[in-house]
């Protein structure tokens, strides 16, 4: 570092403590909101559903502040069409890009670690034309090669030290991540739900994660924090997942769940597989590291 | 008023050259996956219209392959045009004169020495009485017919069943060189330099390039350094000679040569004037010399001498009467040891265990419905498409694991870049670029079907088989519905850091696999894989020790 360079980090960073306090004048919404709130709702229209299942929760301009910057997670993990159940449905993610630009976000990301050919999967899951066809400069559908990854250290992690994570997922570059996983069977989790979403925005040898998967699953959860959960449950794969591809596995429930508290979501979803959330072990882990409430009847279930 | 054609016929040929050189980007550029199934062909058209490659595939294939259709509409126009697709369409020789542009005043000095020389191998072929020549000077006439060598080597071996043509057909060596390292190259240097100008994944500039100018990625290939440099020496060529390669290396061109020795379209005057000379000097292709003037199998219309000539007297028509033809720099000896040397090949290579036929590697898999390992490597013409094209970077040239024979043929290498290369379940697309039908164009059902390999796990390596440790990573990536891994044992157990775990062992529904290898490249282990794919043919490893 030269002197320049000095004075500019000592300008920069002296600014930041100035301004520190200007933020927070105007408390975050979502702290407002009682944790154990989760909203259900059900109906054909996925776009109509999104806002509906959002208004228990005071809509997305609840979250979203106006100058956020937005990340929107949904699983594009696999190179599968939307009726196959593998990827969270393109008008939903649509849905919540539009409402979170219409709060005022500044920037709204869509991406996530694919396991097939991320160009395939983007463009068969349908997300990337759903997203594009918004078509504002605010949005952008994004490949994980392009960005940047970061090492980080899980601070109260049990199994899971460290671990790479992208940093436009990260609390430094994202204001408000929005969590869309999809409710899927899978062998080695038992359940794909809204926890095990964050392997979305992870680089790095995932099939580290596999050797414990439950409790590492509930680590990594303890770096990325989503504002809000909605649970794709439009259509949920019962069996051959997380992959799918036959559609005698998808069963369709037009239902979307959604909380400020993933782990309640995923304990509620549970339900559609005929499970309890104890048989769940990452939704267990969780709930022990304090990231959310896994007794629904401490859950304020409101039916939209 | 102007004669016609107002614009100069050498400036019809350089539009040309320039717009099939860019063509030739704009195929290539396309040869990726773009968001579509089916890509919009035409991706192979520069070697569908290579005689050279259609002769050799169809020889050594035993077979008429119809996709090459437009190589014979070449040939044909050939015998009335003469060699004009050296001049006026390859884009290899297109590049090669951009580069001749280039490092004309450094190359100069070279070109006065050696091509001197070489003129004189060249003018040693006229002249009848041959006794009296020096040993470099018959060596230096030997070089100067080294392209009709390897065109009958490369065709008499073919027909004999051992393909060489990959290693001299100048559009394979021109994709090669581009796609396995030129391409990657130009990834990273403008990656290089948008991160250096602070363009982010979300700037437009970057978006633009990544999107309209740039490969998805920087894929990385065996044999790229190889293929750069087998590239890169046809343009060092440029240094002793313009036009090195296609003079007297490039076999396509010999073969074109051949093809419109007896044109209908000629340059007239057939000789050069003795005192001025200006075309002979200039001749790119050395097709002029002073004594015997134009030597038909080398020219290739570039029309410089109609440009050049200070009387302005030479034209390029339908001459009325059919002139003289110059002798053909090839001798009756050198043409018989050519193809005895073409017909020892396979015999040779067999002896020398340079043959593929019988792979001893049981990891070598070949892209989907290749089929039998002689029949694909006799049709495959190593053009290195399949190679660009696969979107996931898993098709690989091989080395040496099918022989020397087998070099630059594509190969499957799961775990070659880790989680990344494996065939993807809904892509046909090798199938969709292949010229010569060596990857046939199989349907999307076909190709779901057809077993590249299958997999076998190694109980030694596997997680929950050899370390008590949970994962079935590889059930949880295997891309058919019904899964053609299943778990085959679940027990409990609690390993040192006094967790309960569920350890799931897994087993492969060997009738169900297809060996696409997306378990063996995303096995999480460090090394080899404790799930890999074998040939279909090749034998039970018995690495599955503990299976029911």
């Amino acid at each position: 570092m030269d002197r320049k360079e000095f004075l500019r980090q000592v300008a920069a960073w002296s600014a930041g403590a100035c301004a520190v306090p200007l933020f927070r004048i105007e408390p975050l919404a979502a702290d407002e909101k009682p944790p154990g709130l989760l909203a259900t709702a059900t109906g054909k229209d996925y776009e109509a559903l999104v806002t509906k299942v959002l208004e228990p929760l005071g809509g997305l301009k609840a979250f979203v502040k106006p100058g956020a910057r937005v990340v929107v997670k949904p699983n594009i993990g696999w190179d599968r069409k939307p009726e196959q159940a593998g990827n969270t449905h393109p008008d939903i993610v649509k849905t919540v890009v539009k409402l979170a630009l219409d709060a005022g976000a500044k920037q709204v990301l869509v991406f996530d670690r694919s396991v097939n050919d991320a160009r395939r999967c983007y463009v068969n899951s349908g997300i990337q034309a759903a997203v594009e066809s918004i078509k504002d400069n605010r949005v952008q559908c994004l490949f994980c090669d392009a960005l940047p990854h970061v090492p980080v250290d899980i601070q109260n992690a049990k199994s899971l030290m460290n671990f790479e994570f992208y940093k436009n997922a990260l609390e430094s570059d994202c204001d408000c991540y929005i969590n869309l996983p999809i409710a899927k069977h899978h062998s080695i989790a038992k359940l794909t739900l809204g926890l095990k979403n964050v392997m979305g925005v992870v680089s790095g040898n995932r099939g580290e994660i596999h050797k414990s998967i439950h409790q590492r699953i509930a680590d990594l959860n303890l770096v990325v924090r989503p504002k809000l959960t909605i649970m794709d449950a439009t259509r949920i794969l019962l069996r051959g997942g997380p992959s799918g591809g036959n559609l005698a596995d998808v069963k369709v429930l037009d239902t979307l769940v959604a909380s400020a508290d993933t782990v309640a979501v995923d304990s509620y979803c549970v339900s559609f597989f005929d499970l309890k959330p104890q048989d769940i072990g990452a939704i267990q882990a969780a709930k022990d590291l304090g990231l959310g409430e896994s007794d629904l009847s401490k859950v304020k279930v409101v039916k939209a | 008023m102007k004669r016609f054609p107002w614009i100069p016929w050498r400036w019809w040929r350089r539009g040309a050259q320039l717009a099939l050189l860019l063509l030739f980007v704009c195929l290539f550029r396309r040869t990726e996956y773009a968001g579509a199934d089916t890509l919009p062909g035409g991706e192979n058209l520069f070697f569908r219209w290579d005689p050279l490659a259609a002769a050799a595939a169809m020889l050594a294939g035993r077979s008429l392959i119809a996709a090459f259709w437009p190589a014979l509409a070449l040939l044909l126009l050939t015998l009335l045009l003469g060699r004009f697709f050296c001049g006026w369409v390859c884009p290899l020789g297109t590049l090669l004169d951009i580069f001749q542009r280039c490092v004309r005043p450094l190359a100069r000095r070279t070109q006065r020495r050696l091509g001197g020389f070489l003129h004189r191998g060249d003018a040693e072929h006229s002249r009848k009485d041959g006794r009296d020549r020096s040993f470099a000077l018959r060596s230096v006439r030997l070089f100067c017919s080294a392209r009709y060598f390897l065109l009958l080597l490369c065709l008499v071996g073919a027909a004999c069943a051992f393909q060489l043509v990959g290693f001299v057909d100048p559009f394979a060596l021109l994709v090669r060189g581009l796609a396995f390292w030129a391409d990657p190259r130009l990834f990273q240097s403008s990656d290089a330099v948008l991160t250096w100008a602070g363009q982010s994944a979300v700037d437009p500039v970057r978006q633009f390039f990544m999107k309209h100018l740039l490969p998805f990625r920087a894929n990385t290939y065996h044999l790229a350094a190889v293929s750069a440099w087998l590239l890169a020496m046809l343009f060092l060529l440029e240094f002793p000679a313009r036009r090195f390669w296609c003079r007297y290396l490039c076999p396509l061109g010999g073969l074109l040569g051949l093809a419109g020795r007896y044109a209908l379209l000629r340059r007239v005057p057939a000789r050069v004037c003795k005192d001025c000379g200006t075309c002979a000097r200039n001749c790119r292709m050395g097709a002029l010399d002073a004594g015997s003037g134009l030597a038909p199998q080398a020219c290739n219309l570039c029309l410089d001498c109609v440009a050049d000539c200070p009387r302005a007297i030479v034209k390029f028509t339908v001459p009325r009467a059919q002139p003289a033809v110059a002798a053909l720099d090839l001798s009756r000896r050198g043409f018989l040891a050519a193809c005895v040397a073409g017909a020892a090949l396979p015999a040779v290579a067999r002896a020398a265990h340079l043959s593929g036929a019988n792979p001893s590697d049981p990891g070598l898999l070949r892209p989907p419905g290749a089929g039998d390992e002689k029949r694909f490597l006799n049709l495959c013409v190593r053009c290195g498409l399949c190679m660009k094209v696969c979107p996931t970077n898993v098709l690989q040239p091989a080395v040496l694991e099918s022989g020397v024979e087998g070099l630059f043929s594509p190969r499957l290498a799961p775990r070659f870049v880790f989680e990344q290369t494996y065939c993807e379940f809904n892509c046909n697309l090798c199938g969709q670029v292949c010229p010569s039908g060596a990857i046939p164009r199989l349907s999307l059902e076909e190709k779901q079907k057809a077993p590249l390999g299958k997999a076998y796990f190694d109980h030694s390596r596997c997680l929950p088989w050899a370390k008590n440790t949970p994962c079935i990573r590889c059930e949880e990536v295997c891309p058919l519905p019904d899964k053609a891994i299943k778990v085959q044992k679940t027990f409990k157990t609690i390993n040192e850091r006094k967790e309960e775990l569920e350890i799931q062992q897994p087993r492969v529904e060997r009738d169900l696999c297809i060996g696409c290898g997306i378990c063996e490249a995303n096995c999480p282990l460090d090394g080899p894989a404790g799930i890999r794919v074998r040939r279909v043919d090749a034998p039970d490893p018995h690495t599955e020790t503990q299976s029911a």
